[in-house]
């Protein structure tokens, strides 16, 4: 009996996917473990590997829209007849999904899958890429990826075997900025937020022509043009986490009344605070973010405004048992929203290590079904572009989402005098179906009192 | 005879033609290089390498001169002065080879011959013994390099009145000599003659010695050449050089000077006259062909990089405008040359280097900071009984930009590229006063050369 190739649904909100390659060519060998192909949804790739070793013939074409489930392909195991119309299912009729499968389980759990680990920085390859570069003897760390996101396939090691291997173009990194020490200096003393910068020396480094340049455009940031290749500017195909960023935050405009506000939180104390735990816990490798307060400060919150944290339905609105804080990490793709879960139950300590490891793992590209599950709530932040307020799009079905802004020096007045103290504003969106203005400015003016007494954030 | 038919053709095979065409080979395009004569050009065969010799020869013997100092005695040394050009001779023949080798490993067929275009993809090489050679390419750099210039009342003749060429190569060491242009070759050559006993005049039209350096820094070496017994004469022309009974009639400022040979080193002007740029309308300039910054000419698929593209004419900025405009080929966008970042060295005794502004051009573009540092007080200097010199740093004053080093004294073209990386990775002197320089070397000087420039030197 050949066995068949299911479309694997991943995660309960998978409607449709697709096999984005076949790392094993029809009616090739394969071997069970081995992996067969890439499956891309709107929210994650992922390899598949095969449960049986035999011969791959495949069903479907690669870039079709499939619902999961769907039968991809069989493998043949040694001696069975192949038909040579594969069109319709042999013998056995494949399940409508692979819930049936594996009962109540609503996911089934990615074992069976490999989950994409970097080789080195966030260059992905196929398996067949790189054993066709070993035998090359390239380096296939220099070969330009076509496949999903760059992805280096064993077309692009091919077609890199008559040329001279080049080194991926290097990109302006803006998180890990380098700069020359010149640079950095004119930065300061111009004023120019050196991470708006894309520089133009070798990798990318910002050069005195980059700050010049900044500071007489006003320091107005330059945007980050994806680049498709040199070869063919203008159009970029919209695919995978693009298309589902498109669809999501048009939808949740669409569907929900949601509008902003800003208020202003002290955070002398925070950024005190924030500098001694950094010193406290330099030993133990972890280093708490301004995001990590604000996550404590929003969990504690959300329990004594259940509505925060709520669903809004046909009939009903939900209250949600568990606070689990999505945190919007910016890719140079997109973005993802890991969650970090039972943020009300977890130390500052905790939410750092946790926060960190997320962010980590979502520019690795390693993060896993769990990771993205159940978020109740979410936190976005644009401080350290300098943005002083925005209005963030709420991640459906969410009631809220906190915007977090930059750090500024602000004034308190004491009497009639001005005492200069760290400022930031809060940027809270959220769903006026389910809250009101007065009781969600109330839930504000609880994490701003939180921020600025951070003292209870430890306790 | 079938035209050859290259991606790209490279005229000429000096430091910038073969680095040209050996880059050229890596990026996968089909090469060819025309040479007139020896691979690695007057760099290599008559200039840069063996002077280097040379003046290696003469800092030896002025060393072994000195040895006593050390507690060492020699019976007086003598010159070999055959011998001296004939190792300069073997060591130019070695790297020649060398570049023959780069070649046939590289895969570039090198047609040896004299370039002419014909149209602006077609070019003919004139052989000898052989029938005239015609190249197609899609692309041609040209690398042809520069030679001597000749006044217009004073021309060499290989005999008495020497160019460079001839001056390496000399059958005699002259008793009296002239040399006519004090700029590096010239500067280099006066000190190896005068250090081989020759009592040399060496005559400038510009207001100092090494026009293109430092002011300060030329007036340093003028005063050591002094003390070496050179007699130095700025802003004076040579009005007439005639060939006495003798010897050579110079008239200098009305009076009339015996010499036994003169040399000319006026400067160079681009070897362009063969190629018949004119015909495919090439744009010129004084003798130099006009480029832009990526070094193609205003004829779409004709580059020229090194001498021939313009000042400076140095192989090291030939060799790196080679890469450029072989990249820009490839629609690689290289960076353009940042003339500024460009080093210069003179191998006299002492010894000259420099990059970035002088303290004039400096001064002149806005506030600064100048840090001096004197050789007699490095401690490795006087060890090795070599103290005359020092390093000048120059930083922006309110950035703290380094914008340009000048050294003069032992060891300093070999420092120099310290500050070229500096340089070039835009270091200020936060970074320079950070690092760490090992003891005891001569480039401690630099160390406390910046922080003179901030008022905080240690060790003067």
């Amino acid at each position: 009996m050949p066995k068949e190739i299911y479309l694997v649904k991943v995660g309960m909100t998978m409607t449709e996917g697709m096999v984005s390659e076949w790392y094993i060519p029809d009616g090739e060998q394969v071997r069970k473990g081995e992996m067969l192909y890439a499956l891309e949804t709107e929210k994650i790739n992922m390899d598949i590997d095969a449960e049986a070793s035999g011969t791959v013939k495949h069903l479907v074409e690669i870039g079709v829209n499939l619902e999961p489930g769907t039968v991809v392909g069989f493998v043949f195991e040694e001696g069975e007849d192949i038909p040579s119309n594969l069109s319709v299912a042999p013998a056995s009729t494949a399940p409508a999904t692979i819930e049936a499968e594996v009962g109540p389980s609503e996911t089934v759990e990615p074992q069976k899958s490999q989950m994409r680990k970097p080789d080195d920085g966030r260059i992905k390859s196929s398996p067949a890429a790189r054993r066709l570069a070993k035998e090359l003897g390239l380096d296939y760390l220099s070969v330009t990826g076509t496949g999903p996101g760059g992805r280096i396939v064993e077309a692009d090691v091919q077609a890199a075997k008559d040329d001279v291997p080049q080194p991926v173009a290097p990109q302006p990194i803006r998180a890990a900025a380098k700069a020359s020490p010149l640079a950095k200096r004119l930065a300061r003393e111009k004023g120019v937020d050196i991470n708006q910068v894309i520089g133009s020396g070798p990798g990318g480094r910002i050069v005195q022509a980059d700050i010049d340049a900044a500071a007489q455009k006003g320091a107005a940031p330059q945007t980050v043009v994806p680049q498709a290749t040199d070869a063919a500017p203008g159009s970029i195909k919209i695919t995978g986490m693009r298309k589902t960023i498109a669809r999501r935050m048009f939808s949740s405009l669409q569907n929900s009344a949601q509008l902003t506000m800003d208020m202003e939180a002290d955070m002398d104390d925070g950024v005190k605070l924030r500098e001694s735990l950094i010193e406290e816990w330099k030993d133990e490798g972890i280093r708490p973010t301004y995001t990590d307060l604000v996550i404590r400060a929003v969990a504690k919150a959300l329990v004594r405004h259940p509505l925060m944290n709520s669903q809004f339905g046909e009939t009903e609105i939900t209250l949600l048992p568990d606070v689990h804080m999505g945190i919007a990490v910016a890719l140079p793709e997109g973005l993802v929203v890991p969650v970090v879960r039972h943020a009300d139950r977890l130390s500052l300590k905790e939410i750092a290590v946790e926060s960190s490891r997320l962010a980590l793992a979502a520019r690795e590209g390693t993060l896993g079904l769990d990771d993205y599950a159940e978020g109740s709530f979410t936190i976005t932040a644009l401080g350290m572009y300098g943005v002083d307020s925005f209005t963030p799009i709420i991640n459906e079905p969410q009631a809220g989402i906190l915007g977090i802004n930059r750090i500024f020096d602000g004034v308190n007045w004491r009497g009639d005098t001005p005492v200069k103290c760290k400022k930031m504003n809060l940027s809270l969106t959220w769903d006026h179906r389910v809250i009101d203005g007065a009781p969600a400015a109330e839930f504000l003016v609880e994490v701003r009192e939180l921020l600025a007494n951070p003292y209870r954030l430890l306790v | 005879m079938a035209d050859q038919e290259f991606e790209i053709v490279i005229i000429g095979g000096g430091p910038g033609g073969y680095t040209a065409a050996i880059r050229a080979a890596q990026l996968g395009f089909s090469v060819g290089l025309v040479e007139r004569a020896e691979l690695g050009g007057v760099c290599l065969n008559w200039g840069c390498i063996p002077t280097k010799s040379l003046l290696h020869a003469a800092d030896l013997y002025r060393e072994i001169g000195a040895a006593a100092e050390f507690g060492i005695e020699v019976s007086s040394p003598k010159i070999n002065l055959a011998k001296m050009i004939e190792r300069s001779r073997q060591v130019a023949s070695q790297l020649s080879k060398g570049v023959q080798h780069l070649m046939r490993k590289n895969a570039i067929t090198v047609i040896k011959g004299e370039a002419r275009f014909v149209d602006k993809n077609r070019v003919c090489v004139e052989r000898e013994d052989t029938n005239d050679a015609y190249v197609v390419a899609d692309n041609f750099i040209i690398a042809t390099g520069a030679s001597a210039k000749n006044l217009p009342h004073i021309q060499v003749d290989h005999e008495r009145i020497w160019d460079a060429r001839s001056a390496m190569t000399p059958s005699f060491i002259p008793q009296r000599l002239l040399i006519i242009g004090a700029g590096a070759i010239g500067v280099e050559f006066a000190s190896f003659y005068a250090t081989l006993g020759a009592n040399v005049t060496l005559v400038e039209m510009l207001p100092q010695i090494l026009p293109a350096e430092d002011a300060e820094i030329a007036a340093l070496a003028r005063q050591a050449f002094k003390q070496q017994g050179i007699e130095v004469l700025t802003e004076t022309a040579i009005d007439a050089l005639r060939m006495g009974k003798e010897n050579l009639v110079a008239t200098i400022n009305g009076a009339e000077k015996e010499f036994n040979a003169a040399i000319l080193s006026v400067g160079v002007a681009g070897n362009i006259s063969s190629l018949m740029l004119d015909d495919i309308g090439v744009e010129t300039d004084n003798g130099f062909i006009v480029v832009d910054p990526f070094l193609q000419t205003n004829i779409r698929g004709i580059y020229a990089i090194g001498d021939v593209a313009g000042v400076p004419c140095l192989a090291h900025k030939a060799s790196h405008e080679a890469v450029i405009a072989v990249e820009a080929i490839a629609g690689k966008r290289p960076d353009e040359l940042n003339r500024l970042h460009v080093p210069g060295c003179t191998y006299s005794h002492p010894q000259v280097a420099s990059i970035g502004l002088t303290e004039e051009a400096a001064s002149a573009l806005g506030s600064i900071r100048v840090g001096r540092f004197p050789l007699i007080a490095n401690g490795k200097a006087i060890a090795i009984n070599d103290a005359d010199g020092m390093v000048k740093t120059i930083f922006d004053h309110s950035t703290g930009e380094l914008l340009g080093a000048h050294l003069i004294g032992s060891g300093v073209t070999e420092m120099i590229q310290g500050f070229a990386i500096a340089m070039g990775l835009e270091t200020t002197e936060a970074e320079l006063i950070e690092t760490i320089f090992p003891h005891p070397t001569l480039s401690e000087a630099i160390h406390e050369s910046v922080l003179d420039a901030f008022d905080r030197a240690i060790n003067f």
